[in-house]
């Protein structure tokens, strides 16, 4: 309700213990959301959704901007591009392999190679996802810290945006 | 009325309770914190409902994401003055919302009822194809995955071009803006 710090990063113990103790735990389970998808509820977009929330948790606590710079934005450029990639290659496979579109017992594992066919697929759906997610964080939180040099010092608190 | 619900409603009237206040509220701030709790609620009611994957998106998309967008957003803008605490009603919006939430309404009476036996997809053909097809034919355990990976991959993988080909349009646009 303050209004006086919006758009910059302010330190906070309590927020970054809470981070430190709870991102980890996030991400993993997103990624269980991932992998999980097959046996129960879940799949590569609410997985990704989940990765992008820890990498936003982490942002949060320790600013944006020095998120940005520790997680080198050639990853994510990598995650889209390499997450659509995969999809299309297992797909694409298939028809060479003289099946129909993403027919994944066209590479002659029966069901299981179905399943991880499917499980490879539902990660590629969560790099997508999760990669274009934290892309948008980034690119949005991107103008306020052009205004504040450094980005994680502590900024003035003085004064409403103009 | 059962215990389900009777929770049920309590989540919804929850939800109702969040967007109403989403509106009226006149501070963004606020606004955006209603919007999470509704988003929360929603979230509650998809579990209720047997939808754990529609649940989890909601949570994770509406509740979390969306938020924190809006909240970075909202940095960068002015917030009204002023001690008012709620938003001046517009009465004639308050008419063109009402004659759409009664024409939305006036349909509720013809969904078959929640878990119904009879209704149109407890009893479609395909519904039965999925549910006795979908383990034996993918080896997984989740038909919903498998509906969406396998069965209908294709249109998944449509979905997917949409959501890399919006986040590469607006991620473009944005930093496009950053160089002007």
């Amino acid at each position: 309700m303050s209004g006086s710090d919006g758009g910059v990063y302010v330190e906070s113990t309590i927020i970054m213990t809470t981070v430190r103790a709870v991102a980890p735990f996030v991400f993993t389970f997103g990624l269980f959301v991932m992998f999980h998808g097959a046996e129960s509820a879940g799949g590569g977009f609410q997985g990704g959704a989940l990765v992008a929330a820890a990498v936003l948790l982490l942002a949060f606590a320790f600013g944006i901007e020095s998120t940005r710079a520790w997680l080198a934005s050639a990853l994510v450029r990598t995650a889209i591009a390499g997450g659509g990639a995969a999809f299309a290659i297992i797909g694409l496979a298939t028809v060479a392999l003289d099946g129909a579109f993403l027919e994944y017992v066209a590479y002659g594992y029966g069901s299981t190679g179905t399943k991880y066919g499917i499980e490879l697929v539902e990660l590629g759906i969560g790099a997508v996802v999760s990669g274009v997610l934290v892309g948008l964080f980034f690119s949005l939180a991107g103008g306020d810290f052009e205004l504040a040099p450094g980005g994680d010092t502590d900024a003035e608190t003085g004064g409403e945006e103009p | 009325m059962t215990t389900e619900g009777l929770v049920l409603a309590v989540v919804l009237t929850f939800g109702a309770a969040g967007s109403l206040a989403a509106i009226l509220l006149r501070d963004v701030l606020n606004a955006i914190v209603a919007f999470a709790a509704f988003s929360f609620g929603i979230a509650a009611a998809w579990v209720l409902l047997a939808a754990p994957d529609v649940a989890l998106t909601e949570a994770a998309v509406g509740a979390g994401i969306t938020t924190v967008f809006f909240l970075v957003t909202i940095a960068k803008t002015v917030r009204p003055g002023g001690d008012r605490l709620l938003e001046r009603i517009e009465w004639r919006s308050v008419a063109v919302v009402a004659i759409l939430v009664g024409a939305l309404l006036s349909t509720v009476g013809s969904l078959p009822a929640v878990g119904a036996a009879d209704s149109a997809v407890a009893t479609s053909p395909v519904t039965e194809y999925y549910l006795g097809n979908a383990y034996t034919e993918t080896g997984v355990e989740n038909a919903v995955t498998a509906v969406l990976a396998a069965y209908r991959g294709f249109d998944t993988f449509g979905e997917a071009t949409v959501v890399i080909s919006a986040g590469v349009a607006v991620l473009l646009v944005l930093r496009q803006e950053a160089y002007v």
